[in-house]
């Protein structure tokens, strides 16, 4: 059990240094890098691993003699949840999130330091000894409040009733329920029948594992597998339409989307809501190849409400495209993240 | 390359008059040393990479780069012609951000990923901002991104060997080693005379906004380049991600842009003047009104956008300044609003020259002015009438074919457009009040008849006219009665700045037309967009520049009660305090009793 607990200790004491660290900027604030896609598991994760350290370094302060208050181990614990969700996460999530979180929290603290009715004593004490005042230190403490708390909350209330300006919150449903069918170049193409042309096997029938086998690896880098490349000259059926497809990719859509198709192109930055990153597994990864058909060819305008067709800058392809190269591209976007497009069933 | 060259002479001359050897190598190596310039020292070529790394990295080629790159490495991908500046043509080992003299290859050691010491690496690393070379950090892992620079550096680098001793040399910047003048009045001072006594001026012109030489530059493949704008740091393309560091600027001075008119300043300055010039061509970096240095959003290497653009209030029905020197302009917050091209609809313009505004906007009780101020290297105004009318928006401007070949790219074709006028104009909703937030019209010229959008466009002609929009694909409506209400209040280019200020009533329902006019009403968020022309771009009708949706906030003034309540709330808590304190006493009381 101590064995345990000060391997814990000594992984609580280490991590929180090395967020302070990295939040203060002694060592590269990318030391330990938020891996993009992952981030929500790797964030439970991290998280995990801290509560494990603290009970560790806790059980070991205790066991040592120097006790660590309830009280304190309350407040820093969340004061540590507050600074890990607004520095630690990236990219940042708005205040009132972090308010709503911080607030779950709290409540959640509450429960664990009023679990029993010990704890809670133990808990309450230090607000007592406060309250009572009944040494020279509490009792300044208590004046200090007295007068504190009043000027803090005028302070609020008067910030709060300045006039301000805040960009108002806008939620945004990135993947709207799709229709039935499109038409698309004056053909009707129903979205659960549909199938991409170009997918096919090198004598030319569609053949959804060949196409998988020869997608790009997962993992770092997402690579081309080694015996698969659409820049062969040889290359026939399924890769040389990736070329292709790739070719479109190159001419119209890498300037929101990005060369590496993560959202992060040359005018990206001028736009809201930014271009979708297919990288993401919660993007294309999550859909039917006919969705992204339909998505391509309607563009923004041919979006529903909850899509906020108003803003978004998606061209229409069906203005600039034929249908064969839309296919083309969606063929090349799934090749290029290394993910199978989600079937019907 | 030069000192190699030097060399070769020498050995020429030895054999021709057939005089002593030695004497003549000695002799030519002791000139190189004494001709090195200041800050540089000689460098040993790094040793080939591996079979096995130039395999894998053609692997990672193939998925990554050849889409722009092109097969043989030419520049010649299927995205080129498309992009401005367009893409490496590695086949000459001509690369632009080095710590080597001018004319030398870059560093690149596939052994030895350390920054300083590794310039391939770097640029694929950290991407060149400005241009459509991403980075590639986080991407691709250390080991992929040395391998795909081993296979372009021996494959695809076809007229030069990185490991040839006899006609490659390497003179490195000792850039770690020098250290930065701090940027003292007195440096910027001296740096600012610099750059005249040393013609940088003439290209990046008198404020460095890169307006000096705009037209006739041309990169050594003929394409046309221009001077880089010191006022957009973040746009640098040696920048490496850290745009506000003068170590930066240092060694693109010290070294040149190869492949560009861009000379290197080694031989002609003293480490001393190059950092004075450094440091100046830096404090001109567009900072936040106190000198900090903005936001930069590190997704996307630009400075970070906030969407609301406040209104500071005139109160006692004074006039909206027209003198953007004025001090009520002068100490106006700025927001910057970013631009892309617009690509949505055609003609779209894959390369839009304005990729910023900063805007200031007042507003009194019967206006609200707007100014804006952006840089554009070029005034341009129209010779003679436009062929179209100026409500036209289906206008025919052709766009840029996917695929041309080299001379017919955007990068050839560049100022070489017929020119228009440059423009802007600002977008906002029509009755927007009664759309239930967050819905709009569309952000490119309304939704429909029903909700149209009230555009507001200044011309580089000097007019100032109001349209209704109904839809992308239609042509604006005039609006009645507005333009005599409106006025421009001042425009000018200078120095590769356009400042435009206009004014346009605030909207009541005696003098407007609720159906046309956007209503602007305190404490409201209105929907704004922002859209910019370049007429030496060719930019007209939808071929422009587009913003995101903003707002414009008119910042109502400071209520009273925003002084009253915090008191009487304050006083409020002593109460509860005190009540609290009395019940634990009493508590406590009857406990002991």
């Amino acid at each position: 059990m101590k064995a345990l607990m000060s391997v814990a200790a000594l992984m609580g004491a280490a991590g929180i240094l090395l967020l302070a660290a990295m939040t203060v900027g002694i060592v590269p604030s990318n030391t330990v890098r938020l891996i993009e896609g992952y981030m929500p598991v790797q964030v439970i994760a991290e998280l995990t691993l801290f509560v494990a350290g603290f009970t560790g370094l806790s059980y070991m302060m205790s066991a040592m003699g120097m006790a660590f208050p309830r009280f304190w181990q309350g407040i820093l614990f969340w004061a540590f949840l507050l600074i890990y969700l607004k520095f630690r996460i990236y990219p940042p999530i708005p205040f009132s999130v972090r308010a709503m979180y911080g607030t779950i929290s709290l409540v959640a603290i509450f429960m664990w330091v009023s679990a029993n009715e010990e704890d809670w004593k133990k808990f309450k004490q230090p607000i007592m000894n406060v309250l009572d005042a009944k040494t020279g230190g509490t009792k300044a403490l208590r004046i200090g409040y007295l007068v504190i708390i009043p000027l803090l909350i005028g302070g609020f209330s008067y910030n709060a009733m300045v006039p301000k300006s805040e960009e108002p919150i806008e939620l945004r449903t990135v993947h709207p329920a799709p229709p039935a069918s499109t038409k698309v170049h004056g053909k009707t193409y129903t979205l659960q029948t549909s199938q991409n042309p170009y997918r096919v096997n090198p004598e030319g029938k569609y053949d959804q594992e060949y196409s998988n086998a020869n997608i790009v690896e997962q993992g770092m880098g997402r690579l081309m597998k080694p015996n698969a490349n659409p820049w062969d000259k040889d290359a026939q059926g399924y890769l040389k339409y990736v070329r292709e497809g790739g070719e479109i990719f190159y001419q119209n859509c890498h300037f929101c989307h990005g060369d590496n198709l993560n959202g992060r192109g040359l005018h990206a930055f001028a736009f809201n809501p930014i271009p979708a990153n297919f990288t993401d597994p919660g993007t294309i990864a999550q859909l039917q190849e006919t969705f992204i058909f339909w998505r391509v060819s309607k563009g923004g305008i041919g979006l529903p409400n909850e899509g906020f067709p108003w803003a978004s800058v998606m061209p229409p392809w069906e203005q600039h495209l034929t249908v064969d190269e839309i296919w083309k591209v969606v063929l090349f976007e799934y090749w290029h993240t290394g993910y199978y497009p989600r079937t019907w069933d | 390359m030069k000192n190699s060259l030097r060399l070769k002479a020498g050995a020429f001359l030895t054999t021709a008059f057939g005089v002593i050897l030695v004497s003549g190598i000695t002799g030519g190596l002791t000139f190189a040393a004494e001709t090195l310039p200041a800050g540089f020292k000689k460098g040993d070529l790094a040793p080939a990479p591996s079979a096995d790394m130039i395999e894998a990295g053609k692997r990672v080629y193939f998925t990554k780069c050849v889409w722009c790159h092109g097969v043989d490495g030419a520049g010649d991908g299927p995205g080129a012609d498309r992009l401005w500046p367009r893409p490496r043509n590695f086949n000459q080992g001509t690369f632009k951000i080095r710590h080597t003299a001018s004319g030398e290859l870059p560093l690149f050691d596939a052994k030895k990923p350390t920054p300083g010491q590794n310039d391939l690496f770097e640029t694929v690393t950290h991407g060149l901002p400005g241009s459509a070379m991403p980075s590639w950090e986080g991407i691709l892992t250390e080991e992929q991104r040395l391998q795909v620079l081993s296979f372009v550096t021996t494959e695809l680098v076809k007229d030069r060997k990185f490991t040839d001793k006899q006609s490659e040399s390497q003179t490195v910047l000792q850039l770690g080693d020098l250290k930065p003048i701090p940027a003292t009045e007195e440096s910027l001072k001296k740096g600012a005379e610099l750059i005249v006594e040393k013609k940088c001026v003439e290209c990046h012109g008198a404020d460095g906004r890169g307006d000096g030489n705009a037209f006739n530059l041309k990169d050594d493949w003929g394409f046309s380049i221009q001077p880089a704008n010191w006022h957009k740091c973040w746009n640098f393309r040696g920048s490496r991600q850290d745009p506000y560091n003068v170590k930066n600027i240092f060694r693109t001075f010290s070294t040149g842009v190869n492949g560009t008119p861009m000379p290197s300043f080694a031989d002609n300055s003293t480490v001393e003047e190059r950092w004075h010039i450094a440091n100046f061509v830096n404090s001109l970096c567009e900072r936040e009104a106190d000198g900090t240095p903005l936001a930069i959003d590190q997704l996307t290497d630009k400075p970070k956008v906030n969407f609301v653009l406040s209104s500071g209030v005139i109160l006692d029905n004074a006039e909206i300044p027209a003198d953007p020197e004025n001090e009520l302009w002068q100490k106006r917050a700025r927001r910057i609003i970013a631009m892309g091209g617009q690509i949505t609809h055609k003609p779209r313009n894959f390369v839009n020259r304005i990729d910023d505004i900063w805007v200031k906007s007042l507003y009194n009780d019967k206006y609200v002015a707007f100014m804006f101020q952006w840089d554009d290297r070029t005034k341009s105004v129209a010779e003679g009438k436009l062929p179209w009318p100026p409500t036209s928006v289906n206008i025919d401007v052709k766009e840029q074919d996917p695929k041309t070949g080299e001379e017919g790219s955007i990068a050839s074709r560049q100022n070489n457009y017929a020119v228009y006028n440059d423009a802007v104009a600002i977008e906002t909703a029509v009755k927007w009040k009664e759309l239930p937030a967050p819905i709009k019209p569309r952000y490119l010229f309304g939704s429909n008849e029903q909700f149209p959008m009230d555009i507001m466009k200044w011309e580089a002609d000097g007019s100032l006219r109001a349209f209704k929009g109904t839809g992308w694909d239609k042509d604006f409506e005039e609006r009645d009665n507005y333009e005599e209400s409106s006025k421009l209040l001042f425009s000018e280019w200078k120095n590769g700045r356009w400042t435009v200020i206009i004014q346009r009533p605030l909207g009541n329902k005696k003098d407007q037309d609720y159906d046309e006019d956007t209503f602007f009403e305190t404490g409201q968020y209105i929907p704004t967009v922002f859209f910019a022309w370049d007429g030496h771009n060719g930019d007209a009708g939808r071929k422009m520049a587009v913003s995101a949706f903003y707002y414009t906030f008119l910042e109502p003034p400071t209520p009273q009660e925003a002084y009253i309540y915090p008191i009487v709330i304050a006083v409020g808590v002593v109460f509860l305090e005190g009540w609290i304190l009395m019940r634990r006493a009493n508590k406590r009381k009857g406990k002991n009793v």
